[in-house]
């Protein structure tokens, strides 16, 4: 009998000994989606007050005029052609590069101290403030190769900016690709070449391409460096078109032209005093905020269509 | 026994008629000969004074010499850590894809008499003779087809036709093509382990291997995907030389023609299986084999 | 019993220890028989004899049961090298060592027959000396076998000549006996089947000697001359 009772009051004590430790459970849980719900929660209402700001200025004219004096005749059409021209070199200089590099780096290099530092050097720039690319874009492409104030100089800028970033995405996602797969395309008798050409590529591309889109969200946001080589912030025109009625039928010079982005029309809105102006930035706020999450939608979908195929 | 299964003996089993010999056994003679009746095995390659050392300094291998007979099986066993998966990896020179390792002594293939682990040869070119199926079914995540035609794809064979026969020809030759041949483009991971690991094995006879590797193939595997693994190594001996090395001792003695007992880096015992497995020379062979020490 | 080296599976070290000694029992409960019967046989004592026919079945129970462990081993630890040869040398034993049972049945019954008829004059001496001799030997096999000594098992195979020149002897002796006197035919013939009784328990631990030597050295020597043995084994 005494057994009986014996097991009755260690089964309860254990039990509000489990119940003592589920209490933490509770409490950190409560602790973690306040947490998150703050951030969120704030993060919702900004985006909701520049809605509400800048809604009523969202309409066709808004994306078809320059800017102008008249708040309400202002538009982003120089500002979101810029933006586009700007992204597309950034994305032409900056990814292939850093694809390159952190093929390179991961595959090729050899394990010696050198690489050691070049590794630790690349993961830091990704931490440099943006404004100090401005100051090397200004020194080296502006006036060293004499770019002038122009779409690419600003492309190649924001190119330099993103390099890290995407050479730190490439680098993983090569790494997860497991040794196994490797060792069989080499036991079946692939080079190096082959054996990333034919595999490792193939497989990590889902992540190579979320680098790339995650760095191109950042770049697109980013005014420091931009202000810095010079971007104008009143401009009434469009560079000039990149196809031609005459041969050659491709022209190159909307690179040099000079040119506006989103982020410093914007910028230049908000330092007027007007309200109204203030309605056009929130408005063009609006659209970057678009602009990026739609980015990062495609970044998710991509992945997921490309991890499909890939089970480890 | 089970009267069901006595009726299937006796059905199988032709009447006694008095005669002295015994009644034929055809599907013996479609494997390879026993190393019983072959009165000196050909050589096929041979290990001599191997020695091994993973990053330059630490040894791994102790003056090995072996010798692989040739369209036999040779099996390597040992406990943990002795060596023999290290041993195994420097027939296809895969320690080259690692910084620092190095190797002393040679291994010779014959009938060319060439020395694989020299620098002057490219570990590329040994691999191309001499193939490997790895422990983990690693299939590539392309199609079965694509997967088996990958190696003839490496050596530049792009004509149709000869991709489609070769494939087949792998797949036949690993008991595999029956269950894929409606679906070769169907995904390679969407097979079962077994399956997946006689992919491999197709993807490794494609090029017409002269020696192939197996390192632990079945411990992956359940007993049924094994024993299918293991007949197919018996029947692939006909044609090529097998290297296996597996920690479970009695694959070793159900498979293998010759095996070697590893022990700490060295070579501590070889000969043929039978006599390994009923009456061993040496003493820590005889304990392993026992289970008197793991 | 000498002990062999310990396996990592306790178990399994027990089942082998168990096989074993069982062999020892049934040895030494057969070689009981044998003196028993001999006993009944030159004292002409009937319950002793009748004793010893009744002794037979707990023989062969232990054949069986031995036999049933042997396979369990076989089926659950799949034996190799000096394990398997271990099992198999003991499967043998078993069976030899059953005969030797039966055979002492035999010389038991013999014993009974015996009982009621004139005693002869030299007491059954040759049977008694040969009967000694075997009992001997099964002795000495046992002993090698709980030993495990390779030496000693030869040294005893070869008294199994010595046996059969002995009980050439002793048939001799016998017909002697038969020429002299018709009238002792049958009972002499009663005696000559116990000494052919004998000298097949001889020729029974011959065998248990040879499995011996193949647990030891792993050589199957049925079959094999002596001679030709210790070349191969001793190296001489």
């Amino acid at each position: 009998m005494s057994d009986l009772s014996d097991t009755a009051t260690q089964v309860s004590a254990i039990r509000a000994m489990i119940a003592r430790h589920k209490r933490w459970d509770v409490i950190f849980s409560m602790i973690g989606l306040a947490a998150m719900l703050l951030g969120v929660i704030t993060l919702l209402a900004l985006f909701l007050d520049l809605v509400l700001d800048g809604y009523g200025r969202l309409n066709y004219e808004f994306f078809t005029s320059f800017p102008s004096r008249h708040a309400g005749q202002a538009g982003i059409l120089s500002a979101w052609v810029g933006t586009t021209l700007v992204m597309l070199v950034t994305a032409l200089a900056g990814v292939p590069l850093g694809v390159a590099a952190g093929i390179y780096l991961e595959e090729y290099a050899p394990r010696n101290w050198m690489t050691d530092l070049i590794e630790i050097n690349v993961t830091n720039l990704a931490g440099v403030p943006s404004i100090v690319y401005g100051l090397l874009a200004l020194g080296l492409f502006v006036y060293q190769f004499d770019l002038g104030q122009s779409i690419l100089a600003a492309g190649l800028t924001l190119a330099l900016l993103i390099l890290p970033v995407v050479i730190v995405a490439t680098r993983e996602a090569i790494r997860a690709v497991p040794g196994s797969i490797r060792e069989a395309a080499y036991a079946v008798g692939a080079t190096k070449w082959q054996t990333v050409a034919h595999h490792v590529l193939p497989y990590s591309t889902a992540g190579i391409l979320t680098g790339m889109i995650i760095g191109m969200a950042r770049a697109i946001g980013e005014t420091a460096p931009i202000i810095t080589i010079g971007a104008l912030t009143f401009i009434a025109f469009l560079p000039p078109s990149p196809v031609s009625t005459t041969p050659p039928f491709v022209s190159f010079d909307w690179l040099l032209a000079p040119f506006t982005v989103l982020p410093i029309q914007m910028f230049s809105w908000l330092s007027r005093p007007q309200v109204a102006f203030l309605e056009n930035a929130a408005a063009a706020g609006v659209v970057i905020i678009v602009m990026t999450l739609a980015m990062n939608a495609a970044a998710i979908w991509l992945r997921y269509r490309f991890r499909k195929r890939i089970k480890w | 026994m089970n009267p069901e299964v006595q009726v299937a003996v006796r059905k199988a089993t032709p009447a006694y008629n008095g005669a002295m010999n015994p009644p034929s056994k055809p599907e013996l003679a479609a494997t390879g000969a026993s190393p019983r009746t072959a009165s000196r095995p050909v050589i096929k390659a041979q290990a001599k004074d191997l020695n091994f050392y993973y990053g330059g300094t630490a040894q791994a291998l102790k003056h090995i010499n072996l010798e692989l007979a040739e369209k036999q099986v040779t099996a390597l066993i040992g406990p943990s850590g002795c060596g023999k998966s290290t041993f195994l990896r420097c027939f296809n020179r895969m320690h080259d894809l690692y910084p620092g390792n190095r190797y002393e002594g040679e291994i010779l293939i014959h009938p060319d008499n060439v020395n694989i682990l020299a620098r002057n040869v490219d570990p590329i070119e040994v691999r191309m003779r001499i193939s490997m199926v790895f422990q983990k079914p690693n299939p590539f995540p392309k199609s079965i087809y694509e997967n088996v035609a990958y190696g003839l794809r490496v050596r530049d064979v792009k004509r149709r036709s000869v991709l489609d026969d070769k494939v087949e020809e792998a797949l036949r030759g690993a008991a595999l093509w029956d269950e894929v041949k409606d679906r070769l483009h169907d995904l390679a991971f969407n097979l079962s382990g077994g399956q997946q690991q006689r992919l491999c094995i197709a993807r490794a006879l494609a090029t017409d291997p002269e020696i192939l590797l197996f390192d632990e193939p079945t411990s992956a595997l359940d007993p049924i995907a094994t024993a299918s693994i293991e007949e197919l190594i018996t029947e692939l001996k006909v044609r090529l030389t097998i290297l296996i090395v597996t920690h479970n001792m009695q694959q070793a003695a159900r498979v293998s023609d010759y095996t070697a007992f590893m022990h700490l880096g060295e070579l501590v015992e070889f000969g043929d299986t039978d006599t390994i497995f009923t009456n061993p020379t040496n003493k820590r062979t005889e304990d392993y084999i026992t289970g008197r020490y793991g | 019993m000498e002990p062999i080296h310990t396996h990592i599976s306790r178990q399994y070290n027990t089942e082998l220890e168990e096989i074993r000694s069982r062999v020892l029992q049934m040895g030494g409960l057969v070689e009981q028989q044998i003196e028993q019967a001999m006993i009944a046989l030159v004292k002409g004592d009937v319950s002793l004899g009748e004793a010893v026919i009744m002794d037979d079945t707990k023989v062969n129970k232990l054949e069986v049961t031995i036999d049933e462990e042997c396979n369990q081993i076989i089926a659950r630890r799949q034996p190799a090298a000096s394990d398997l040869r271990l099992v198999v040398a003991v499967i043998k034993t078993i069976t030899d060592l059953e005969r030797i049972g039966d055979e002492a049945e035999k010389i038991a019954r013999m014993a009974v027959r015996l009982a009621g008829e004139e005693r002869p004059k030299n007491n059954y001496a040759e049977i008694q000396v040969l009967g000694q001799h075997v009992r001997q030997m099964v002795h000495d096999a046992l002993d090698a076998f709980a030993r495990v000594d390779v030496e000693a098992a030869l040294r005893t195979a070869r008294e199994d000549r010595k046996i059969d020149s002995k009980y050439e002897g002793a048939i001799r002796q016998l017909i002697t006996f038969m020429m002299e006197d018709p009238r002792t035919i049958s009972r002499v013939l009663d005696v000559i089947w116990a000494a052919r009784a004998l000298e097949r328990i001889g020729d029974h631990a011959r065998n248990i000697c040879e499995y011996i030597i193949y647990f030891v050295k792993g050589r199957d020597v049925r079959h094999t001359s002596l001679e030709q043995i210790e070349k191969e084994i001793l190296g001489r």
